[in-house]
């Protein structure tokens, strides 16, 4: 008996038969065009931007690591050298020196060192330092902002949603290339923007 | 009875959780937003008690889209320099004129004579009262940034503070001297400059004062460059100046005082001409956080002019009667 009068539409079994397959083609396809998307953009990491950062303490505080990933890095061709550091003085310090109840840094992380008169320069201890941003913010109010807070790829553990970049109020945070993972501001005297 | 009244209790405590949570859930400040190292600016600005011993009577707003520089010239007119352009208002700050200039003027100063010159960061330019171009020359420094200007009736003094220095020149802008190099035979300490903040001015006894912005202090010089004396005081407190670079701005009145502005800690104040602590002109209440570059003239009645760039204005104070 010829099979003219069959009903044309699929029965369950060949639906399901080419469902499966048409999934099956749209999974591998996409797999395929992440892993060339992903390769074309290179790895990123994590970093903040000093010029959005609003120093919030919270570098501090919300790192999934006991002791944070974020630290300050001093850029010194920024720089003034002062004696009068704002980001290593506590306001109204009367003396000049480096005697514990005159510094900012709740630490002890800034070391300052004699250079010439009137120059001073100051060094972050990294394993000291907790990025509390509290010498940023003091550096930027009074100073030129060379001290700034920087992911350190050495230390942070590369979390896919950054427990930090998730409370940053300012927004600070973004995906950078790991080729160029840090993001200084470089303002000179004589570049000034 | 007891029953009933157990039944309230329970409900009372149930409605206690209730609400505890939902104040708990939606209404309780996270611990996270209360930052435990906080350097709290507005306890540092708010910390000097000093009334202010001057008034703000007027506001002007210039049509500059960045305001630089500010200059009182004969008659009491207003100069204001800056993005693209100059801007001359009479005393009573209603707009006389304005001119174009091709890049932006960083500083500004006005002859007896009315002539206007123009710190254009690695050049000086020179404008007749009509707003004409009548010369100009560039900065003997190789990284020049012209930060002030002063005139006298033999020579013009420009503080570059790209090469940390002030150049004299004679009014045919022939080099004459360099002022304030590093020199210890002379006792000159040298200018420490670490950001484009860095003012001058010629006294009523025709000597040169310089801001030596690093050091915190006024140095006053012979026009010959002879370093004479200076006075400063490196401190946050009400007497002192502040961070890397003040005072950033001075002018001088009739008496030979200074008022001088600073940044970071943002105020202006008066010195007497001997360098003691006289008032406050404007606290720090009275700018935006933050602003810098705020530039300062007197006219002949004493009036202070106060550039603000922040908030785009020429603010005039005085004193307080």
């Amino acid at each position: 008996m010829e099979e003219t009068g069959k009903d044309p539409k699929l029965n369950r079994r060949e639906f399901l038969a080419k469902g499966l397959r048409v999934s099956a083609l749209v999974g591998i396809g996409g797999l395929a065009v992440l892993t060339v998307k992903k390769s074309l953009a290179g790895e990123t990491v994590w970093q903040l931007d000093p010029s959005k950062c609003i120093q919030c303490g919270r570098c501090a505080t919300n790192c999934v690591l006991a002791h944070s990933a974020v630290r300050c890095t001093h850029v010194y061709a920024m720089c003034g050298y002062c004696d009068l550091c704002g980001g290593y003085f506590k306001p109204g310090t009367k003396t000049l020196n480096t005697a514990a109840e005159n510094q900012l840094c709740p630490t002890n992380a800034i070391k300052r060192k004699f250079v010439e008169d009137p120059f001073f320069q100051y060094s972050i201890d990294e394993p000291l330092c907790i990025g509390c941003g509290k010498c940023v913010k003091g550096c930027g109010a009074f100073g030129n902002g060379s001290l700034q807070l920087q992911v350190r790829h050495s230390i942070c553990v590369h979390c896919n949603q950054c427990s930090i970049a998730r409370s940053c109020p300012a927004d600070a945070f973004s995906r950078v290339p790991a080729g160029k993972p840090y993001l200084l501001k470089q303002i000179t005297l004589e570049n000034p923007k | 009875m007891k029953q009933k009244g157990v039944l309230i209790f329970a409900l009372c405590c149930l409605l206690a959780g209730v609400s505890f949570m939902i104040w708990d859930m939606f209404f309780r400040q996270p611990e996270e937003s209360l930052n435990p190292y906080a350097y709290d600016m507005k306890n540092i600005k708010s910390g000097d008690t000093v009334m202010p011993r001057y008034t703000e009577v007027q506001q002007i707003k210039p049509g500059l889209a960045e305001i630089h520089g500010i200059a009182a010239g004969p008659g009491d007119r207003i100069f204001v320099a800056g993005e693209k352009g100059v801007e001359i208002y009479d005393p009573s700050g209603k707009r006389e004129s304005a001119f174009p200039v091709d890049g932006s003027a960083r500083c500004i100063r006005v002859d007896r004579n009315g002539l206007i010159y123009l710190g254009m960061d690695d050049h000086l330019e020179i404008y007749g009262r009509d707003g004409k171009k009548l010369k100009q020359w560039p900065a003997s420094g190789a990284d020049a940034i012209i930060t002030s200007i002063a005139v006298t009736d033999e020579d013009i003094f420009m503080a570059d503070a790209g090469s940390k220095i002030v150049y004299r020149y004679d009014h045919a802008g022939n080099l004459q001297k360099k002022i304030g190099e590093k020199d210890p035979r002379d006792s000159i300490p040298g200018f420490v400059v670490p950001s484009p903040y860095f003012d001058l001015a010629v006294g009523s006894s025709g000597m040169l004062w310089v801001v030596n912005p690093g050091r915190h202090s006024f140095e006053k010089f012979t026009r010959d460059g002879m370093l004479l004396s200076s006075w400063g005081k490196a401190s946050m407190a009400i007497d002192g100046f502040c961070g890397c670079c003040n005072p950033s701005n001075f002018a001088m009145l009739s008496d030979g005082s200074f008022v001088t502005s600073e940044k970071g800690i943002e105020r202006v104040k008066v010195y007497s001409p001997n360098g003691e602590f006289n008032c406050v002109v404007a606290p720090p209440g009275s700018f935006n956080e933050g602003t810098r570059g705020l530039d300062l003239a007197v006219d002949s009645k004493d009036r202070i002019l106060v550039l603000d760039p922040e908030r785009k204005q020429v603010r005039i104070f005085v004193v307080k009667r």
